[in-house]
């Protein structure tokens, strides 16, 4: 039986004179679909609601309906400002579910991604957030390094934004040739243009007043409400998976976990900008440990047979059919996996009852949590400011939406 | 510990007129002006390279006499994750499987490249091309024989001949 309800969108009070505003969700500022009900007295905010739901794609129910590695193509279109490191963090969850240790050179490859992809959407965060407060040069900036990991992506995946990339057991294809070269020539010119940047904003007089003292939030607020990644970092808090609970040999790279100390829009600036040289900094030996050998686990469980040996080869074939038709087979049970995403603790749970699809599988998405955030900072503060921190939040609607 | 917690300083906010942080900020930016690497693709006039693992539209690869590879195995429709291909198969008075329909809705299709990946025949294959706009939607349904008569160069993903990829 079905029972229709209606669903009531919160009303604002209207009776004391102040005026409902809608922002969004087709405004640039609000970096997505996103809705803002406010309700304004002149310029200051009173109250805000935050309106999702534009962006619903119900991922985690096709992710019902699909293969464990059908389900990697809706992973890249979640974030599709970190693609990679969603790719990478399912599989790693399904990995931990069936026990599967992967290669060495697999490791680091997926370090190198993760770290990639940090500063790939920091960039973007810095470029956007730049221009809610006036700046539009850095935008300009961060979009050209952008190109280059773009680049990067193309060269090794086949794709820009939809990377796709990883396989259970894997990846997809191993890194071309030069590649390695290339993120090096990243790794060692990208500073340049960090200072530059930070040469325009960090002491800039503008953007000092546009982000000092604004959303702040304290240590203690900040875990309460759940804020992971640097949200909560600049609130000086020193919570970081990959100090805290380390994997894929983590605990061995040497790098600095940047904290503020106020928790406003400043130190989340401060602390995205020493991120990035940090991930510079696990790049550059990462890059240095890429150890050769296969890419690919050799388990007959996950790994297809080669192309060479499917079509010399009767067993490989029939091995090649069962594992692309009856898909990959993880044992019954649930798991969860998480890694210290570009935007907070990025988390996937799955659940399998020992067939060739999830019965369950859920994401605990960091932008959702810092997004709810929201109207308790912007209280009381100017609606520019509100878009300031909407933005220093760093959130991304296809991952809220799912 | 090889993993530190760095506290980052705040400068202090200093009095200046905005003025001069605007100029110091166009300092910076005039220097990019001057500056004579070009970034901008002219894209329409200037073709773009796409890398060869590019994935992009479809093709069917061909036998010397005009047959097509595919041997309507039916994986790439089972791997499929946007269910977009439709495959009938047929066998010939030979006993040879082949595909009697072979259609590919390139409007649904993600590109993500499990067909290929998965093809033991190396028939279907994704593409070094991009540009396929069309008018209509029904345009976007390719049929087997415009997905043999494609000339793009095919992706080198899983190319066989290069052994770091397989
Ligand atoms: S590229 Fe992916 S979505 Fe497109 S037809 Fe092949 S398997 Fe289907
Ligand atoms: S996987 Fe290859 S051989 Fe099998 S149906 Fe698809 S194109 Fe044909």
């Amino acid at each position: 039986m079905t029972t229709q309800r209606t669903i009531e969108l919160p009303q604002p009070n209207m009776e004391s004179g102040n005026m409902l505003v809608n922002i969004g969700p087709q405004h640039p500022a609000t970096h997505g679909v996103l809705r803002l009900l406010c309700e304004l007295d002149g310029e200051t905010v009173i109250k805000i609601d935050p309106d999702i739901g534009y962006l619903h794609s119900s991922f985690e129910k096709l992710g019902e309906y699909r293969t464990w590695n059908q389900i990697i193509p809706l992973t890249d279109r979640m974030d599709y400002l970190a693609p990679l490191m969603y790719n990478c963090v399912y599989v790693m969850a399904v990995e931990k579910l069936m026990g599967l240790e992967v290669t060495e050179r697999c490791k680091i490859v997926r370090v190198l991604c993760m770290e990639m992809e940090r500063i790939f959407s920091h960039l973007l965060w810095l470029g956007t957030t730049a221009i809610d407060v006036g700046a539009f040069t850095p935008f300009l900036y961060a979009f050209q390094e952008r190109e280059r990991i773009y680049k990067l992506h193309e060269a090794f995946t086949g794709a820009r934004i939809t990377t796709s990339a990883t396989r259970v057991g894997g990846m997809m294809a191993d890194l071309p040739e030069g590649w390695t070269d290339q993120l090096k020539d990243f790794v060692y010119t990208f500073p340049d243009t960090l200072d530059e940047i930070e040469n325009l904003l960090t002491r800039n007089g503008i953007h000092l007043g546009r982000t000092q003292g604004i959303g702040c939030i304290p240590a203690d607020e900040a875990i309460n409400a759940g804020f992971t990644g640097p949200n909560l970092r600049a609130s000086g808090v020193d919570y970081d998976l990959r100090k805290d609970r380390p994997y894929y040999d983590y605990e061995s790279y040497e790098f600095d976990v940047p904290v503020g100390t106020k928790g406003d829009c400043y130190d989340r600036y401060l602390v995205r900008m020493e991120e990035m040289r940090q991930s510079l900094k696990i790049l550059d030996q990462a890059l240095a440990r890429l150890p050769d050998g296969r890419i690919n686990v050799d388990d007959p469980r996950v790994s297809l047979p080669s192309k060479t040996d499917c079509m010399n080869d009767m067993e490989s074939m029939i091995h090649h059919f069962k594992i692309v038709t009856e898909g990959i087979r993880v044992p019954p049970g649930d798991c969860y996996f998480a890694v210290e995403g570009s935007k907070g603790e990025l988390g996937m749970y799955v659940v399998s009852d020992g067939g060739e699809k999830p019965i369950r599988w859920r994401v605990r998405p960091p932008s959702f949590v810092n997004l709810s955030v929201l109207p308790q900072l912007a209280e009381g503060h100017q609606v520019s400011d509100l878009i300031m921190i909407n933005a220093s939040l760093d959130i991304v609607l296809g991952e809220i939406d799912r | 510990m090889p993993i530190s917690t760095k506290i980052m300083e705040r400068p202090e906010a200093v009095e200046t007129s905005y003025l001069r942080a605007a100029l110091k900020g166009m300092k910076i930016t005039l220097k990019h002006m001057l500056n004579p690497k070009k970034v901008t693709q002219q894209y329409p006039e200037v073709e773009t390279r796409l890398h060869p693992r590019w994935r992009g539209t479809h093709r069917m690869e061909v036998h010397a006499d005009g047959r097509p590879k595919c041997v309507a195995c039916g994986l790439c429709p089972t791997v499929c994750p946007a269910n977009c291909i439709r495959l009938v198969g047929g066998e010939d008075d030979q006993g040879n499987r082949y595909p009697v329909v072979y259609e590919i809705d390139e409007f649904r299709c993600i590109f993500c490249g499990m067909c290929q990946e998965v093809c033991p025949v190396e028939a279907i294959h994704v593409g070094q091309d991009f540009e396929n706009a069309e008018y209509t939607r029904e345009r976007f349904v390719y049929d087997l024989d415009r997905l043999m008569n494609q000339d793009h160069p095919t992706t080198l993903l899983w190319d066989p001949a290069d052994p770091l990829s397989e």
